[in-house]
């Protein structure tokens, strides 16, 4: 399939030497999206936890200190901005790269919140997305084996041969471990109520982003 | 469609699929042992092995390109098992103070009762250095930091405080940056190339071999005790 009718007319080319860029309206709507998102979180506070007391008349607040905050807000702008790469680059190894990038960094975002359940669920998270690596990195490098370039547009006009599409596959696996399931890891443990929690929606942004486009980069490489 | 160069043997040409199906085949018995293990500490050691054969899949490609994706994914994969095992520690750490709120997790003082941290400590890691400076570079910093770490491990340095050690490694930032000069003076003017070579090699040699945190040693309470 061409890159018009999976993301709109071609709108542009930045050669950057062997790393091209490819502008189309789809990735420049899910690029700009995505930065808001990232500004808006980079502005939010952490949220304060009032907890009632058992048995008593008392409220227990659960702030979050002002380092611990700081360490949330830089991984979750970090984040953003990974994604936010991973969602204009033009180019199979930066999207590999971006990719693992924010698997660490939803690690390091739900490990912060300090609770027995929550750091078992994050546990479990990591070992998936260290799991992942190997479709990831080896699906990336099944395609540049099998067609001698990763940038997508000199894919795109290449006709699919099996070892392409079971790169593509392989990637496409990779990527639902490194971020597609991190969602369900991070609600499990109560985590959106739990101090801090606002930080937490990037996990859910950047996986249902980063999903979109990993399916649109498998259409382009499997056809 | 294959873009092999006439330069290329046959016989590494002929590795890569073999190269592709060792790397599954380990990955897919290392999910099969993952999935019968107990205890958290095995799986992740054993999901460590998935990463390895990771490595094998990306290096059948054997280009440059293909080195290049080995990098990030070595970084990625050592960055993710630090991770990994510090939450596990934190959370096991939490499961016991949560049983027992007394128990101290201070860590433990090292003792080594080893003769050749008595006897010769200044000739060894004299030699290392030497070695590590003659060979310069990346493995040169490598083998002289491992001439530091061994005069401190030994008795020699017991009680240095951690704002001297903090002060070495901060070379090791003035290091990285005559790397950088080095690569910038190579770009802009070439025909100095001899001087970024060495500037660049005794950057490196410096930013290594001062860089303890890099070789292992994190300076906390146990050097200097007993």
């Amino acid at each position: 399939m061409s890159l018009a009718s999976l993301g709109g007319n071609l709108l542009g080319i930045v050669p950057l030497g062997d790393i091209v860029f490819y502008l189309n309206p789809l990735h420049l709507f899910l690029f700009v999206a995505i930065l808001i998102f990232t500004f808006l979180i980079a502005i939010s506070h952490t949220e304060t936890q009032v907890e009632a007391e058992f048995g008593t008349l008392g409220d227990k607040k659960q702030s979050v200190g002002l380092k611990e905050f700081k360490a949330r807000r830089f991984l979750s702008v970090i984040c953003g901005i990974a994604t936010a790469g991973a969602m204009i680059t033009g180019d199979l190894y930066n999207f590999t790269l971006f990719m693992s990038l924010v698997g660490i960094l939803n690690i390091g975002i739900i490990s912060s919140v300090k609770q027995i359940g929550v750091l078992d669920s994050v546990f479990q998270y990591g070992l998936i997305a260290m799991m992942c690596s190997l479709p990831l990195f080896g699906g990336a490098a099944i395609v540049l084996g099998a067609c001698g370039t990763v940038s997508l547009l000199a894919i795109q006009s290449m006709k699919p041969t099996a070892m392409m599409i079971f790169g593509a596959i392989m990637l496409f696996i990779g990527v639902c471990g490194e971020s597609g399931i991190a969602p369900f890891f991070a609600s499990k443990a109560e985590m959106f109520r739990t101090p801090g929690s606002p930080f937490l929606l990037i996990v859910h942004l950047s996986s249902l982003f980063i999903i979109i486009r990993a399916i649109e980069i498998v259409l382009i490489i499997c056809t | 469609m294959i873009y092999v160069p006439s330069t290329v043997p046959h016989i590494f040409s002929a590795m890569y699929i073999p190269a592709i199906y060792t790397g599954l085949i380990i990955g897919f018995f290392s999910l099969i042992a993952i999935s019968m293990q107990k205890r958290d500490i095995h799986v992740l050691v054993l999901t460590d092995v998935v990463g390895f054969a990771m490595l094998i899949v990306v290096a059948g490609v054997g280009t440059d390109l293909a080195e290049s994706f080995i990098l990030p994914g070595l970084v990625v994969e050592l960055a993710e098992v630090l991770a990994i095992s510090e939450i596990l520690i934190s959370r096991e750490m939490r499961k016991i103070s949560a049983d027992n709120p007394s128990a101290s997790f201070n860590p433990m003082p090292m003792k080594y009762d080893m003769e050749i941290l008595t006897t010769a400590p200044n000739f060894l890691s004299l030699l290392l250095i030497a070695y590590g400076v003659f060979l310069t570079g990346f493995t040169g910093g490598a083998i002289a930091g491992g001439g530091i770490l061994l005069y401190i491990l030994s008795r020699k340095a017991r009680g240095l405080p951690v704002f001297v050690i903090n002060g070495v490694s901060g070379v090791s930032g003035i290091g990285w940056c005559m790397w950088i000069i080095a690569f910038w003076i190579f770009f802009v003017a070439p025909q100095y190339w001899l001087l970024c070579l060495f500037l660049a090699a005794c950057g490196l040699l410096l930013k290594v071999a001062t860089k303890m945190g890099l070789i292992g040693v994190l300076m906390r309470e146990e050097y200097g005790k007993d």
